[in-house]
């Protein structure tokens, strides 16, 4: 998506699947890799290894990216994400949202798993309109 | 002279026996045209009234009817992507993964065989198969009577309308007569078979005469519903994207096994109807869809694999997949291509349907 840089902001909003044992972990984790500057490599990583998502292994997932490690377990055991997962989980309600993954482009709503394809045409789509305005 | 005689008469009777087999012939094509639609079929057993199609409607809409409460109907049968979901293989429970796209529910009234396979002869039928699938709604048919019986509002209208309590085959009967409503709306081909000739432009009358001349999609889309509700092995290939997913593999193993098909484990491809009917000419037959809305309702096919109407049509126009019996090529030219296209797309498309949405306790 190199021909995306500088076009499109990301933003990423946590809804962990409440019937998945670790998900809300794994969101707390998420936070606390963000926090210490390396979200991107952290969701990376959940995704890739999925569903070992357990604590040690998060655990384990942080000393790989080189994160403060004692800290990291402190964050993720202490649930210091909690704020920022509620704020999301009660935006996901207001939005109606139950089906995850969720994306809006530019207020179009995509969900479930979709190829790069069918992203690449709405966002393409939604470049040139931008233009127009 | 006699000889001469018996000559002329043995030619006169292969004429005669030609033009009359012609004559059949064409008596049988004619049956297969393009008909506007008439009201829908309604069983006699199910009758419509405008509570139960709210009820329907508002069962549509629940999420209750999924294992994990994320999903309804709607979620794959989206009102604002045409009743589909827009993506080349339906989406799935959590998890999970679906293996064959989701068709509109648009006109789906007329169809006399739903889903892909035609496992399904009639709505009230079609209704359990998604909601015990493990990979769609993944919910447990005893456990979403008492999820739904719980709910008073739910319970007071099973009573009004049917004058008995909640049960899986009420909860089906709900949700088609809701699904019998879902109608296409004054779509150009409906006004234009009426009499207004000015209802489609002159490529879109170019395209109608490629779809029932040299195109040859009148042969299988025929009738009001644009499609002979049979099933052909067309040999679309297999989408490569997920063929080789564990995900995807799974549920095709799993769709082979609870058919008793025996060598389930090493099943590479969709053997469609087959896995229902084991007969040999259903093998890899597949559902002939309808053609009506077809432009809101990419990706096609029962495996999405083709992303645009231009991908359909040289499909077809190269005389379908590879050992296929069914199609031969078409040879259509660019610009024949470009009208049929300007036909499948103007031609067909109703007005948008509205749908208000239901509160839902």
């Amino acid at each position: 998506m190199k021909e995306l840089a500088g076009k499109v902001k990301l933003v990423i909003k946590f809804f962990p699947y409440r019937y998945r044992d670790y998900s809300r972990i794994a969101a707390e984790a998420a936070i606390e890799s963000w926090r210490q500057g390396k979200f991107a490599e952290m969701h990376e990583l959940l995704i890739k290894r999925s569903p070992k998502l357990d604590r040690d292994s998060l655990i384990s997932y942080a000393k790989e990216l080189n994160l403060d490690v004692e800290k990291f377990t402190k964050a993720i055991d202490n649930q210091e994400g909690a704020a920022i997962i509620d704020r999301d989980l009660k935006l996901a309600k207001e939005l109606d949202l139950y089906v995850t993954p969720a994306f809006y482009i530019n207020g179009i709503k995509v969900l479930g798993v979709r190829d790069s394809d069918y992203f690449k045409n709405i966002i393409f789509k939604e470049l040139e309109n931008a233009k127009k305005k | 002279m006699l000889k001469r005689n018996s000559f002329l008469f043995f030619l006169l009777s292969i004429f005669i026996s030609f033009i009359f087999l012609n004559t059949n012939t064409f008596a049988a094509e004619k049956k297969k045209k393009i008909e506007s639609l008439p009201t829908p079929p309604v069983p006699k057993d199910n009758p419509m009234s405008m509570e139960k199609i709210e009820l329907g409607k508002k069962l549509f809409f629940d999420r209750r009817l999924s294992g994990d409460g994320t999903t309804s109907c709607a979620s794959c049968h989206d009102p604002e992507k045409a009743f589909t979901d827009s993506s080349e293989i339906s989406l799935s429970y959590p998890t999970t993964r679906n293996f064959r796209n989701a068709p509109t529910l648009i006109n789906i009234a007329y169809a006399k065989n739903l889903f892909w396979d035609g496992r399904a002869k009639t709505l009230e039928h079609q209704a359990e198969f998604p909601i015990m699938s493990p990979f769609e709604m993944n919910q447990n048919l005893d456990f979403v009577e008492e999820e739904i019986r719980i709910v008073p509002e739910y319970r007071e209208a099973f009573k009004t309308i049917f004058g008995k309590d909640v049960n899986i085959k009420l909860i089906a009967k709900a949700l088609a007569a809701f699904q019998r409503t879902l109608i296409s709306k004054n779509a150009p081909i409906d006004k234009f078979l009426k009499g207004d000739k000015s209802a489609l432009s002159d490529e879109a009358k170019k395209g109608l005469e490629i779809f029932v001349g040299k195109g040859r999609c009148i042969e299988c889309h025929y009738g009001a519903y644009l499609s002979d509700q049979k099933f052909h092995a067309l040999m679309v290939p297999e989408n490569p994207k997920y063929a080789n997913e564990d995900k995807f593999i799974v549920t095709r193993r799993y769709i082979a096994k609870i058919n008793n098909y025996h060598d389930y484990m090493n099943i590479k491809e969709d053997l469609g109807r087959y896995f229902k009917t084991k007969k040999k000419q259903d093998y890899k037959a597949f559902k002939t869809p309808t053609l009506r809305e077809i432009a809101k309702t990419a990706p096609y096919m029962h495996n999405g694999i083709f992303k645009n109407l231009d991908e359909v049509i040289d499909f077809f126009n190269k005389g379908g997949g590879q050992g296929n019996k069914a199609l031969k090529p078409l040879n259509l030219t660019e610009y024949e291509r470009k009208v049929l296209k300007t036909f499948l797309t103007e031609a067909l498309s109703g007005e948008d349907l509205k749908i208000r949405l239901p509160d839902i306790q």
